[in-house]
């Protein structure tokens, strides 16, 4: 099989300008990259919209304390999320309860919380809501309630009123490994991993949704050129295996550029997240947290595993279009593909969202297979399970596969890209890929 | 001999698609590759081309196999015709040209030469599918020529294209021929051969059934035809008493009659005078491409399929 680099080279080059031309690349692009924004940025916008609407809860009491309840509930259950902010709730007695079901009712109080008292002398509560006991505030009214009956507790029996305040201050905690780090080592970085995980999962999807997609353009482009019947022309000029390397190299640069064009927006306003929701929503609203996952060694990481998996993929979806006579006949011959990268993304996702054992010994062994090694090994790499040295030995049989695959499916493509009005089945795959053909 | 094709072979699963094919050419020679639909046309000239590899048999140009021959020495005009439908004519022609490795502004400029000596110059910036058939099919051959080569191998050229774009196509073919290129093409339209090409190969189910120069083609079947008119008698009724005679064509001017050997064409002269007919015509010829392709193959040539840019499937063997 010949490789002429300068034929490859013309051949992605017009993959890559013609597509870029088309309208429904543009408005695509457009898209993609509006939604990235959005998703990155949804989070603060849900924020934005929360922080300044409290419920309205009136408070009744019906019986005799000991302290003030709407004081207590403001010093604990109430406390703003930042300095400056208001807690979820604006609290207010209410003297009458049946006026107080009264402005539930007519939607004037989000809720009312009741308070009266049980003949063995401890508080009782009734929560009056249109919402169900599940929902947001009847849940935090429950918290509420058994602060307030706590408080009455102590007080009735003796604890100092002025003491109060103290008892909500969290105590010092911290969580450690079985095996305290030696000197001049680092201690394990708990918070670290969860971000790692956490970023791991969102890395996972990015790459799957790349995959995919841009798998299914590689085969989208074959299927055309084929029933276009342009094929034979430039069969004369390059050879199959030149043909195939340039389709999936320029289809990939164009996919590359639409996803760096959706990823640099997301990627700032990701890191830009603390100071917009600082200009949003004050000062102090920034959390700090929100870059914590992201490291450059797992940036390399998910480079080097998006480009060799997009590789591996590409040229098994080119052999696949190659199959095909019709554009819509594409959809059952990518299907096995599409399959096992589904395999691949969801034990990966599983893996970083904890429901599988990231250390159990099959996702181990899994993350160095080659189809599913993208996603498994980003996902143990992100979580701190896997070192640069399992990611090289991963690329490494990820490159071997490649040349494999590229051997078998130039082979297919050859023959498949002259063959019109025959199903595709494993025999005729099998016949096609090892048929004498050039 | 230049392009020397020996003992070709190949089978598609149960069929033999080719069954040793031998024939050769000089350079600078127009050559007709005939046969029926199925007969191993498309197939021998893809293994020309190394497009598809033979089971067995060797493909030489110059003495060279043309699996280690440049890519350019070869121009293809396949049966399956396509283009790039949304690629403007000017842009795919100068990546096709590209990949032969002629520079992009050389191309540029030969493109538009074609496309004027084509008169449709105004088609440079026109997208592919918006061309009628037959421009696309110009465009095409211009892709084929583009990267000048010394081969051209063309699978019906001439179908589809009205009677203008024939004569522009043929006086390209002829134009070539000066240039020392070689031409091979097949096609089902027998006079274009008898007029254009120096040689011909006629094949049927993968074998070679005929080879040479046309003239010596025409007249190796034995046969020849005598063109007889007769003043008063058009229908020639005593003809059917003669062994070895078959009215090919009966005509109100003149018939034209098969002579089968051994029978002696002049003999028809002879028995004409005897029997008193004044005779006004008496030519003795060799028979038509197209009767002894009938003759050879058993059946008439045929157009295939029609192909177009949405080709419908078609089958992808011989």
């Amino acid at each position: 099989m010949r490789l002429r680099p300068a034929n490859v080279a013309t051949i992605a080059r017009r993959e890559y300008l013609v597509r870029a031309r088309t309208r429904s690349f543009r408005v695509a692009t457009v898209f993609v990259v509006a939604a990235a924004i959005l998703v990155t940025l949804g989070p603060l916008a849900v924020r934005w919209f929360d922080h300044d609407s409290t419920a309205k809860v009136g408070v009744h009491v019906g019986t005799t304390l000991a302290f003030d309840p709407v004081a207590r509930l403001d010093a604990t259950v109430n406390l703003p999320a930042t300095p400056d902010g208001a807690g979820p709730f604006t609290f207010s007695t209410v003297a009458d309860a049946a006026v107080g079901r009264d402005s539930v009712a007519k939607g004037d109080l989000s809720a009312m919380l009741d308070i009266t008292r049980d003949p063995a002398g401890d508080l009782a509560f009734t929560i009056v809501s249109k919402d169900g006991p599940t929902l947001r505030v009847p849940t935090l009214l429950r918290q509420a309630s058994s602060v307030l009956a706590t408080t009455d507790r102590l007080l009735r029996g003796g604890y100092p009123a002025d003491q109060l305040s103290a008892l909500g201050i969290p105590p010092a905690v911290t969580v450690e490994g079985p095996t305290p780090a030696a000197p001049g080592e680092k201690p394990k970085d708990f918070a670290g991993e969860v971000g790692g995980a956490l970023t791991g999962q969102a890395l996972v999807i990015f790459l799957f949704i790349a995959i995919v997609l841009y798998g299914q353009w590689v085969a989208m482009s074959v299927a055309e050129e084929k029933s276009s019947r342009v094929m034979e022309i430039v069969l004369n000029a390059a050879s199959p295996f030149e043909l195939l390397a340039g389709k999936v190299i320029g289809v990939g640069a164009l996919g590359l550029t639409q996803y760096v064009a959706a990823m640099v927006p997301a990627v700032v306003a990701f890191l830009l997240q603390d100071r917009i929701a600082s200009l949003l929503l004050g000062a102090a609203a920034s959390t700090g947290s929100a870059a914590s996952g992201l490291s450059t060694g797992l940036l390399v990481a998910f480079a080097v595993l998006f480009v060799l998996g997009f590789l591996l993929y590409a040229v098994l979806y080119a052999a696949a279009g190659s199959l095909v006579s019709r554009v819509e006949d594409i959809n059952s011959v990518v299907a096995p593909m599409t399959m096992v990268g589904m395999a691949g993304y969801f034990i990966a996702v599983y893996t970083a969202s904890g429901l599988i054992p990231a250390d159990a010994g099959w996702v181990v062994v899994l993350s160095y297979v080659p189809f599913v090694s993208p996603y498994l090994m980003l996902s143990r790499f992100a979580a701190g399970q896997a070192g640069a040295l399992d990611l090289a030995l991963a690329s490494g049989l990820l490159v071997v596969a490649i040349v494999v695959c590229l051997w078998v499916a130039a082979r297919i493509y050859a023959a498949g890209v002259l063959t019109h009005g025959q199903k595709p089945g494993a025999r005729a795959l099998f016949t096609a890929a090892f048929a004498s053909r050039r | 001999m230049s392009l020397q094709i020996t003992d070709l072979r190949k089978r598609f699963g149960e069929t033999q698609a080719l069954d040793g094919i031998t024939f050769g050419m000089e350079p600078g020679t127009v050559f007709g590759f005939l046969g029926a639909n199925g007969a191993g046309k498309t197939t021998t000239m893809r293994i020309v081309l190394d497009i598809l590899r033979a089971d067995s048999g060797t493909v030489t140009w110059q003495g060279t196999p043309s699996t280690d021959l440049p890519r350019r020495t070869f121009g293809y005009l396949p049966e399956e015709r396509g283009l790039y439908p949304r690629m403007q004519v000017l842009e795919q022609l100068v990546f096709f040209a590209g990949l032969y490795g002629v520079p992009r502004r050389t191309a540029a400029a030969d493109v538009r030469g074609w496309l004027t000596r084509f008169r449709v110059p105004e088609y440079a910036d026109r997208r592919a599918e918006e061309l009628s058939k037959g421009n696309q099919q110009k465009v095409q051959f211009i892709a084929a020529v583009l990267h000048d080569p010394d081969v051209l191998i063309m699978d019906e050229p001439f179908s589809g294209l009205d009677p203008v774009n024939v004569a522009l196509l043929k006086a390209a073919f002829l134009e070539m021929r000066e240039r020392g290129k070689t031409l091979i093409f097949s096609t089902h339209q027998m006079e274009t051969v008898e007029e254009l090409c120096d040689a011909v190969a006629i094949i049927d189910a993968g074998r070679l059934v005929a080879n040479g120069p046309t003239a010596d083609v025409k007249r190796a079947s034995g046969k020849r035809v005598v063109r007889l008119g007769v003043a008063g008698d058009p229908e020639l009724p005593w003809l059917a008493d003669l062994d070895g005679v078959h009215v090919g064509r009966a005509g109100r001017d003149y018939s034209e009659i098969e002579v089968i050997p051994p029978r002696d064409p002049e003999t028809i002269l002879h028995a004409a005078i005897e029997r008193g007919e004044r005779v006004t015509r008496f030519e003795i010829a060799d028979p038509s491409l197209e009767q002894v392709f009938v003759d050879l193959v058993g059946r008439q040539a045929a157009p295939d399929e029609e192909r177009t840019l949405a080709g419908l499937p078609a089958n992808g063997g011989a």
